[in-house]
């Protein structure tokens, strides 16, 4: 019953009501954003004396705020892709592991998410300036790596305890190896986790910004940094703009993908 | 997939060891700022001398200190506040600074060390919007920190900085030049009178929203944020009673790459010219005593050269000494 | 978790080698480094334990720890609070519902996160669109006092920590079998009882995977208190910031940072110790 929607009851009401309120707290500061996006007061004075496109302008004149945000997609992806293989095969060793010091092992990966950015931002930087990784692409991908890495073994992970290793055992009791087993059974059956994990990461690197000041150099600005600095010395509405056509291209994205999805079914 | 991912990270190798070639880097905190000292700067300079400027930023002390404490220096000059210019000079962190090419001469004497020089200055005064104050409007530091007779929110500079323990022991009758060494348990006790109406703004930006939004009707400015709002056609009031100056600085890391070009684009960015092009573009005050004569009455009116007569200067070398000490108890204070 | 055909997968039985690259990836790159930058704390200004008396000592740091965890407490729990009904509903929804509900969530984490916050600080202030729509209704008649305290911490960093909690719990709930709750309500069950005795337990995993990202998360966090809270209610990691870039005082940020280490990771072994393994979380 709770978990059919028919058959709630005025129960659905109040779901429905709490979820339309939370939407509401999540879509309130995007509106915000979008209507400052247009609205043409410099000191983000709401409602607008007037409308404008002139924060579009000014972001389209000014190549840097496009070269920040490949750049920021860039290293975002490709931590994505290093956090979620790292995380799977770390998540899969302690979950199914029999070994001995598994519960230090697993408090032991949670440390980066626990210590203060700043303080791994120094320590790293400090070290990859001995070793010649700092300013480079290779050490702006490691910090975030090991900053996005907790998140994605907690999701894997997760989802990993939840299903049954012998699901896997029957595949290859049917004749498949172990790894076609993992491959073809296991993952699939974790892909939500998965998908949270590669989420989480990609997020972490894209929003993160006191790493990446260290780590920037001149050729690596990412949008969260010019952002930064952007803030403090200008309250510019072009950072509106910025995130406005960023919420445009997701929404965009997802419209892809939803018709996409429709596509293949039909 | 994969080699294509290699491929791009092989790019960002090569692309971030390119920009080590020929060239100087130049790092300041970014925005508006950091865009007028390109202007009035560096594109002059490379025009003039060749040598190209790679802008970088923002301005990151523990970058700074931890690039010299490896001997792998990336920054070749740094603009960075005084008061933090010459305690890194104490700490041995800055190289000195060659006086053959920077004419020393011609740059205030104010904002002119053996390892820093300016690289603008500005004043913090007290600004407000007349129309919250329908009575006498506010004139002097003192009633800054009148909650009586100026009831609502203030806005205060957040960061332990020259400026706010000055003017609040200024408010509280100390002489202008008796300031130093600071009384912080009276500055201190001066503000706790006022703790519960602070709202701290943490860059320029944010106290102009601060003022503009008439969340905080009345604060302690640097005064070209207010400029800048008067520009927009905002109305805003501005009484230049005991306006504190304060300073940027231009350094040379320790073990900079290229020293000689730091010092060239340090005397070409301080020469009357620039520094009057930049005071154009931002409205902030030029260190050259040259410059002034090379801008427009108008400009020169709104800043804090017109405003010698009432003016203190925040004391840099004392706040070099002590910048540790007061820094640890402003945060302490602030967090009680 | 023990399995009909172990045999069949005798490399499992060790697992060290799935977990060698991630193990060799944090300690070249996180444990060498930060213990390096953390000995600074007992030699920097001088050798010793000064940093940690001074720490230990005064009233401010105690007050800020004590902060640190009481927000990221808050945090964690008025997050779970809204995420559970979010993630059991779109499990639940009709799938046009769900999927705009889904995407929603996902919008909301996809712009610039300073931006988000920044909005936010506009929109809590005295003057802000917030307290200008409930005065105008009459529902108060003073500004509510919302950013620059406790409160507006709490929203800012709910509203960023809200998608770390829905997807887990989202995960678990989705792989629970509706007829488990069918059966509780031909057992007599009430909706309360099915919900508070069967949906509930079964979202634990998710629930703790989600509060344990929050919670830690939020002890380490910077960007959105600095914005939105007040100074009297500093966090630690802005403390530690302070420390660090404006002062660049490394022996006490540092000091600081092992102090919030050494009490996170305790309360955290202690966890596991009194209820052992949580399932579902890492």
């Amino acid at each position: 019953m709770l978990l059919t929607f028919e058959k709630m009851g005025a129960w659905r009401w109040g779901l429905g009501l709490i979820c339309a309120l939370v939407a509401l707290f999540l879509l309130l500061p995007i509106v915000f954003i979008i209507a400052l996006s247009f609205g043409d007061s410099r000191w983000l004075i709401f409602p607008p004396p007037g409308w404008t496109l002139r924060w579009y302008e000014e972001l389209f004149a000014d190549p840097r705020w496009i070269e920040s945000a490949l750049t920021s997609a860039k290293i975002g992806l490709i931590v994505t892709v290093f956090s979620v293989a790292l995380g799977l095969l770390a998540s899969i060793g302690l979950v199914r592991g029999r070994f001995k010091g598994k519960a230090v092992l697993r408090t032991f990966f949670l440390t980066p998410m626990v210590l203060p950015v700043v303080i791994l931002a120094v320590a790293l930087y400090a070290l990859f300036l001995r070793i010649g990784l700092s300013g480079t692409l290779v050490g702006f991908v490691i910090a975030h790596v090991v900053i996005a890495l907790p998140f994605s073994i907690i999701a894997i992970s997760g989802a990993l305890e939840t299903f049954d290793p012998a699901i896997e055992d029957a595949a290859v009791v049917c004749g498949a190896s172990p790894w076609e087993a993992r491959l073809r059974v296991t993952l699939p059956a974790i892909s939500h986790g998965l998908f949270s994990a590669a989420i989480f990461s990609f997020l972490i690197s894209w929003d993160e910004v006191v790493i990446a000041i260290f780590m920037a150099s001149p050729t690596l600005q990412t949008l969260p940094v010019r952002i930064w600095g952007t803030l403090r010395q200008d309250l510019t509405p072009v950072i509106a703009a910025a995130s406005t056509l960023l919420v445009a291209l997701t929404i965009l994205l997802m419209l892809a993908a939803a018709l996409l999805r429709k596509g293949k079914k039909a | 997939m994969k080699s294509r991912i290699f491929a791009l990270a092989a790019a960002g190798l090569l692309a971030s060891q390119a920009a080590a070639a020929e060239d100087m880097v130049f790092t300041s905190w970014g925005g508006t700022t950091q865009d007028a000292q390109a202007e009035a700067w560096a594109e002059p300079f490379t025009a003039e001398s060749g040598i190209n400027i790679i802008q970088d930023g923002p301005t990151d002390y523990g970058k700074l200190k931890a690039m010299v404490e490896a001997g792998n220096v990336a920054w070749d000059v740094v603009d960075v506040e005084f008061d933090y210019a010459l305690q890194a000079s104490n700490q041995g962190l800055l190289e000195p600074l060659d006086f053959d090419v920077i004419d020393r001469e011609s740059l205030d004497p104010r904002f002119t060390s053996d390892y820093a020089v300016g690289s603008f200055y500005y004043s913090f005064v007290l600004g407000y919007n007349p129309a919250h104050f329908s009575g006498d409007a506010p004139e002097s530091l003192s009633d800054l920190f009148d909650l009586e007779a100026f009831p609502g929110k203030r806005t205060f500079y957040k960061w332990s900085a020259p400026g706010v323990i000055e003017a609040a022991l200024l408010a509280d009758g100390v002489p202008a030049d008796e300031l130093y060494p600071l009384d912080l348990d009276r500055a201190f006790a001066k503000l706790d009178t006022i703790k519960s109406e602070i709202i701290w703004w943490a860059g320029g930006a944010q106290s102009q929203q601060l003022l503009a939004s008439g969340e905080a009707p009345i604060g302690f400015f640097w005064n070209g944020r207010l400029t800048a709002l008067q520009d927009d056609g905002m109305d805003v009031g501005i009484s230049w009673d005991h306006n504190i100056t304060a300073a940027d600085a231009l350094v040379v890391p320790k073990g900079a790459p290229n020293k000689e070009a730091a010092m060239a684009y340090i005397a070409h960015a301080t020469s009357a010219e620039a520094q009057a092009e930049f005071a154009r573009l931002s409205s902030y005050a030029p260190i050259n005593l040259g410059s002034p004569e090379l801008m427009d009455s108008e400009i020169r009116a709104t800043l804090p050269d017109a405003q010698t007569a009432v003016q203190v200067n925040a004391d840099m070398a004392y706040w070099a000494e002590h910048r540790d000490e007061i820094g640890n108890r402003w945060y302490a204070w602030q967090a009680e | 978790m023990s399995s009909t055909f172990a045999l069949a997968r005798p490399r499992m039985r060790k697992g060290t080698g799935m977990i060698l690259p991630a193990l060799v990836l944090l300690l070249a790159f996180f444990v060498v480094p930060v213990a390096l930058l953390l000995s600074r704390s007992v030699t920097e200004p001088e050798l010793g334990l000064q940093n940690y008396r001074e720490l230990l000592a005064s009233g401010t740091y105690a007050k800020i720890f004590f902060n640190t965890f009481l927000v990221a407490g808050l945090v964690t729990l008025i997050t779970a609070l809204l995420a559970f009904p979010v993630a059991w509903a779109l499990v639940i929804m009709p799938r046009l519902l769900a999927g705009l509900l889904f995407a929603i969530v996902l919008l909301s984490m996809w712009t610039n996160l300073l931006a988000r916050t920044y909005a936010w600080m506009v929109l809590l202030q005295q003057t802000g669109l917030i307290n200008r729509t409930l005065m105008q209704f009459g529902l108060t008649s003073e500004p509510i006092p919302l950013v620059n305290n406790l409160t507006g911490v709490t929203i800012g960093m709910v509203y960023i920590m809200l998608p770390f909690m829905v997807l887990p719990i989202y995960g678990v709930i989705r792989k629970i079998d509706p007829a488990i709750l069918q059966a509780a309500a031909l057992c007599g069950a009430t909706r309360l009882q099915a919900l508070g005795r069967v949906l509930l337990p079964l979202a634990v995993p998710g629930i703790a995977s989600g509060a344990l990202m929050v919670f830690v998360m939020s002890l380490g966090y910077f960007v959105t208190p600095a914005l939105l809270g007040g100074t009297s209610n500093m966090m630690l990691a802005e403390m530690i910031a302070q420390q660090v870039q404006s002062l660049v005082n490394w022996g006490l940020g540092g000091a600081a940072a092992f102090i919030l280490l050494v009490v996170t990771l305790s309360l955290y072994a202690l966890q596991l110790r009194l209820i052992g393994e949580p399932k579902g979380t890492a």
